[in-house]
């Protein structure tokens, strides 16, 4: 999710005011790890389960109001970082040989991990996309911390997040003085001077990093963002946390339903 | 307000690869003073900056600010007492808006509802920008002068004792620069100025300290040290632009 440094604001669908946009983040966020860790726990080829956890993510997208467009944009990078990994998996033992080259072969077992753990991951980016772009990452640290995340966990993604920002900075900073001297003019060149501006990068964002920091403590910072007082929840947001849950079991009871009724 | 808030006792700092930054420093500072602190490149000034505000503890010596002794114990207490305003404010402003950017100290003071909207808003006033126009807006989309402002309020609304700046006018422009320095004379707390711009210095401080390899080579009067030509030169220094004019008037000039 911070792979974005194009458009580097994470939250730009925060300021909404749908259903979804008035739970309280906390809420939000136990809603999306519930549906996480369901869609994720659940065995490979589990498809109806899916089905109904999709639809609960299509329908937090349609109430939350997100744009489509953002909301692929941000799947799509992301899809394809992880996606590259999950290659290995189709080429996997056991099952039938659907097909082979020398060496490689593809079986059903290999297409079922395959399939099953690219579902999973489409549906987990889904709805951890949603809270981000509908959730300030300020309100998403604390959340995280009134849920009892190791305090140092958190600091550590404030900083995360906030460095991310000074990475930028620096990267542009030096690609216009690169530009200005003509040093992207040539291919080869351009290869040597993006490996040079990487190589500074680390030095100079340690330099600006440390200062920033400085600057934090100056004014007071031990660890962690202040925020204004938690929202308290209401009965709004326990009756999200009811449906999803209500959701999350009823997919897996839908599965077993369906299994033992062809059984 | 406490009626010496500064008092440095023979400060000496070495940095981790053998540079000595300060040397044997001892100075006090009164209420209300505003004292410029000169010096070359790499004389120390920044260094004993952040010592003020306990961002560097002193490794020999020691710094009382207010009734406390700058020890780990007390650093909360004493960034509440003094304000540092960094050199660069893109350093110094890391919150996403202007508004979340200035509540940031106050809210670390434990500042919430009402009372934080008053003191950010008084913050933001007192630096001549308007809250609700200035609040919402992103702080790295800002002007040079209006960073520098954002970076000032950020600092004033935490109700500092003594307010600290590190080049104050570095990259601004004539204008900015001009309204800064009415600002910084219109506040009314104790000041701490670094900086290059001789001419601030001799227009805002009545007390100069110039600082030289880490050590105090004057102490004193801003007019005096200032038009001392030779001194400043020994030092790295030259005479403020308003003192080495020989003429008044521009058409005074000789021609060329």
């Amino acid at each position: 999710m911070l792979l974005h440094i194009g458009g580097f604001r994470l939250d730009t669908e925060s300021d909404r005011n749908t259903p979804w946009h008035q739970l309280i983040p906390r809420t939000r966020v136990l809603c999306a790890f519930l549906l996480v860790f369901a869609i994720a726990l659940t065995p490979n080829g589990q498809w109806l389960t899916w089905a109904v956890y999709g639809l609960a993510v299509a329908a937090i997208a349609v109430i939350s109001q997100v744009r489509l467009l953002d909301l692929i944009k941000r799947v799509a990078v992301e899809f394809l970082f992880v996606g590259l990994v999950l290659l290995g998996t189709l080429f996997r033992s056991g099952g039938e040989v659907v097909w082979q080259w020398g060496i490689l072969r593809i079986t059903t077992e290999g297409l079922t991990v395959l399939g099953s753990v690219s579902l999973k991951m489409l549906l987990c980016l889904t709805m951890l996309n949603i809270l981000v772009l509908t959730t300030s990452i300020s309100n998403l640290l604390h959340a995280l911390k009134e849920l009892r995340v190791p305090k140092l966990l958190v600091a550590i993604l404030f900083s995360m997040h906030r460095y991310i920002q000074v990475l930028v900075d620096e990267i542009n900073c030096m690609k216009k003085a690169a530009q200005s001297r003509n040093l992207f003019a040539q291919a080869r060149g351009k290869r040597l001077v993006i490996g040079n501006i990487m190589g500074s990068l680390f030095i100079r964002t340690l330099e600006r990093g440390e200062q920033i920091h400085q600057a934090m403590l100056a004014r007071g910072y031990t660890g962690l963002p202040p925020v204004l007082d938690p929202p308290l929840s209401q009965a709004r947001d326990r009756r999200a946390l009811a449906i999803v849950l209500i959701l999350v079991l009823s997919g897996q009871i839908f599965h077993w339903q369906l299994r033992s009724t062809f059984n | 307000m406490h009626h010496n808030p500064i008092s440095i006792q023979n400060v000496s700092y070495s940095y981790p690869d053998g540079t000595q930054a300060l040397n044997q420093i001892h100075f006090y500072i009164h209420a209300t003073e505003r004292v410029a602190l000169i010096g070359a490149n790499g004389s120390g000034k920044s260094t004993l900056l952040q010592h003020l505000n306990g961002l560097l503890l002193p490794q020999t010596g020691t710094i009382t600010i207010g009734e406390l002794p700058m020890t780990a114990d007390n650093l909360p207490a004493i960034r509440n007492f003094v304000g540092l305003v960094f050199q660069n404010p893109d350093n110094q402003l890391f919150m996403p808006t202007v508004w979340e950017d200035v509540t940031f100290g106050p809210m670390n003071q434990g500042l919430r509802g009402e009372a934080l909207e008053r003191r950010t808003e008084l913050a933001l006033w007192a630096v001549g920008l308007d809250p609700m126009r200035f609040g919402k807006r992103p702080a790295g989309n800002l002007s040079g002068g209006e960073k520098k402002r954002v970076a000032i309020a950020g600092v004033l609304a935490m109700e500092p004792q003594v307010i600290v700046l590190d080049e104050p006018t570095a990259q601004l422009d004539p204008r900015s620069r001009r309204q800064l320095m009415r600002l910084l004379d219109s506040l009314p707390q104790t000041q701490i100025i670094a900086t290059h711009d001789l001419d601030l210095a001799l227009e805002l401080c009545n007390r100069t300290i110039l600082l030289s390899q880490g050590q105090i080579v004057y102490d004193g009067e801003t007019h005096a040290i200032l038009g001392d030509a030779d001194l400043l030169e020994q030092y790295a220094l030259e005479l403020p632009l308003s003192y080495s004019r020989p003429y008044c008037q521009l058409e005074h000039a000789p021609l060329r």
